[in-house]
């Protein structure tokens, strides 16, 4: 009898099978559809625009123009990305450690209240807040005139690459902080304390016990900063005037002025294929350990 | 190796407005294996937490060897815990988990391998090295914990129900696995666990707690012929208490009620003598393994006791407790039995 009833149980669903795939698909159709024609269409017609010539020839002319015209900036997007994304992971390490091994209550609740307001400031405001902040006669150095550790022939401008540097980790700081500090507090605390208990200061238990844990995390947020760093062309346009600058501003910088879409994509190539190259290394790093599992 | 004793003067831990420790008085002697027994949520873990540093004093003071450690980080105190989670390190493989704490107190890499291959060959794990942690069974796991705390030679080692998670033969083993190792040693070591038997079985000296206090302090024997009072009595497996009409049976006393534990009381269809006798109903009997644990009333209360044989329910019997198993206990609930039985007084071999 319970063969029977199992047997009935069990041929209903197969029956639905057909049906029920039908219905997920017309569930899943409309973020489907949004995908392919917002993001994967003009994603893959930037892509080819980049090869082909005015007649609708392909060519590798774009490219070559795009390195003669444009090859300093490139490289010096991809050392600011690299400085930008160096000073972010200090910082953020830095934050969410104290978050986490953090033994003053207060300071930790003064921390944890104070480090995200950097997130709720539009790109916009932070590169005009930067420019009143970092220039020659702007409030960093007046502030450090008055305290005495600057005389005011030696003030300079910070208008430039360290100033770029500085408003993108400031922008992105909080955002990695955010995903670290929550994975650091997800991990399981008994981790850190046996660590320290067998002796290991905080210094060490954060380097050695927290920061391998979280590793992952920190990559992702990494990655994800220098995706923005890439996109954003508020911030250089107003914070760097003349060349060399990031290739946001140039893309924007040819299209304006010349109408000129194919170099335009040409160089937004280029940045897809540096993202692309990181998150490849990220996703071969967690499969390896996937597989070392 | 050096041992060490641990003292602890009025020790008072709160956490928000909940006084969790309070006034903990304790010496340990060097050498020993204490056990922190007491139900769920009094106080076990969070003394020991207290010792390793993870739990700051609102007052008193704690000492090893008479040198105060109430103020050092836990990184300092050279106490050595094996957290009830074991909490080893995932991203280590197992030989890197015990070589770790070496590293961190700067021994060089060829003395630590030694090291690590020995404590391995101790644990029996030797081939166990460069396994992840995360591929070990809980016994393995439970084993590496220990392992990684005793690699440093610890002055004092804290245990924190290091055998609850296991199943019960695992358990039997490394209980007198770890009884062993601590010996031979030396190493005075505090154990908590919430399982009397394992307690007596393993402690020299049991401190019994009870909501943030030590509610006794003995020998396993002591604490098992004479719990403080009724409650201890109670965590101790005495289930059964009986208030007495004086003159009864042979048992002189002015105790207000005694205890006793079914597995001593039996069912008789005589009284005997030298025993305590109750006229009884059977309610219920049930097999028990090696008996028969039977329910009676008598007087309107509800005992337990032992029995070879079946009862049928509703039959009349006498209940009958040998007079050494009684535990006496006076009006106040405290027990008569004279304090200085209870004391440790157990020297250590
Ligand atoms: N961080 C905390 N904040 C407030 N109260 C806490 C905290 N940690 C523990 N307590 C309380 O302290 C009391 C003692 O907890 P503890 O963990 O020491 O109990 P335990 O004896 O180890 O219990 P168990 O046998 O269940 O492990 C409990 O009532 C618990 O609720
Ligand atoms: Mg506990």
């Amino acid at each position: 009898m319970s063969l029977s009833n199992a047997s009935r149980v069990s041929r209903s669903p197969l029956q639905n099978a057909s049906h029920t795939k039908w219905y997920s698909v017309a569930l899943v159709a409309p973020a489907l559809a949004a995908i392919v024609f917002l993001f994967a269409v003009p994603l893959i017609r930037s892509v080819v625009t980049a090869f082909i010539d005015a007649d609708g020839g392909w060519t590798l002319e774009n490219i070559s123009r795009a390195v003669e015209f444009y090859g300093r900036d490139v490289v010096f997007t991809i050392v600011i990305a690299v400085l930008s994304l160096a000073v972010i992971a200090a910082i953020s390490i830095a934050i969410a450690g104290y978050l986490t091994l953090g033994s003053t209550p207060w300071a930790v609740a003064a921390l944890r209240w104070l480090y995200r307001w950097p997130l709720f400031i539009p790109f916009i405001v932070a590169g005009q807040t930067a420019r009143s902040f970092l220039a020659r006669n702007g409030l960093m150095n007046s502030m450090l005139m008055e305290a005495g550790l600057l005389e005011p022939v030696a003030a300079q401008s910070f208008l430039d690459w360290r100033g770029l540097v500085m408003t993108f980790a400031w922008k992105q700081v909080p955002f990695v902080t955010l995903l670290l500090a929550g994975a650091m507090a997800s991990l399981d605390r008994a981790t850190i304390e046996s660590a320290r208990n067998l002796g290991a200061n905080r210094l060490r238990c954060l380097f050695e016990i927290v920061l391998p844990q979280v590793r992952p995390t920190l990559f992702v947020g990494l990655i994800l900063s220098l995706v923005t760093i890439m996109s954003v062309l508020s911030v250089p346009m107003m914070i760097i005037a003349g060349t060399p600058n990031m290739m946001t501003t140039m893309m924007a910088h040819r299209v304006t002025y010349y109408g000129d879409y194919a170099v335009a994509n040409a160089l937004g190539l280029f940045s897809y294929l540096l993202t692309a190259l990181v998150a490849w290394f990220y996703l071969r790093s967690t499969l390896e350990k996937e597989a070392g599992k | 190796m050096q041992s060490t004793s641990l003292t602890l003067d009025n020790v008072t831990v709160r956490m928000g407005q909940n006084t969790i420790l309070d006034s903990i008085s304790l010496s340990v002697p060097q050498g020993s294996f204490t056990c922190l027994l007491g139900p769920s949520g009094c106080g076990k873990t969070t003394l020991l937490r207290a010792i390793a540093g993870f739990a700051p004093l609102e007052s008193g003071d704690m000492a090893i060897d008479a040198v105060s450690i109430a103020a050092l980080p836990p990184e300092k105190r050279q106490t050595a815990m094996v957290f009830q989670s074991y909490a080893l390190w995932p991203h280590m493989s197992v030989a890197e988990n015990l070589a770790y704490p070496l590293k961190l107190r700067g021994i060089d890499r060829a003395s630590r391998a030694r090291k690590v291959a020995r404590i391995l060959d101790l644990l029996d794990l030797a081939e166990f090295g460069a396994r992840s942690v995360a591929s070990l069974s809980g016994g393995q796991r439970q084993r590496i914990a220990l392992g990684r705390a005793l690699v440093i030679d610890p002055p004092i080692l804290l245990l924190d129900e290091p055998l609850s998670n296991l199943d019960a033969a695992i358990r039997r083993n490394l209980r007198s696995e770890l009884r062993q190792l601590q010996r031979q040693l030396g190493i005075t070591t505090i154990m908590v666990t919430h399982d009397q038997e394992e307690a007596l079985s393993m402690a020299d000296t049991i401190v019994l707690m009870r909501s943030g206090k030590i509610a006794q302090v003995a020998a396993p024997e002591a604490l098992y012929a004479a719990p403080v009072d009724i409650d201890a009595a109670r965590f101790m497996g005495v289930e059964n208490f009986i208030t007495t009409d004086s003159g009864e049976m042979g048992v002189a006393s002015d105790a207000a009620c005694f205890g006793f534990r079914s597995m001593s009381a039996s069912i008789c269809l005589h009284p005997l003598a030298g025993h305590l006798n109750r006229k009884a109903v059977v309610i219920d009997s049930a097999y028990a393994g090696d008996s028969y644990q039977v329910l009676v009333k008598s007087d309107g209360e509800l005992f337990s006791a032992r029995s070879s044989t079946p009862q049928l329910a509703g039959a009349q019997v006498i209940l009958c407790v040998p007079a050494d198993a009684l535990i006496p206990f006076g009006a106040d609930k405290n027990c008569l039995i004279p304090t200085d039985y209870r004391t440790p007084g157990r020297t250590l071999s």
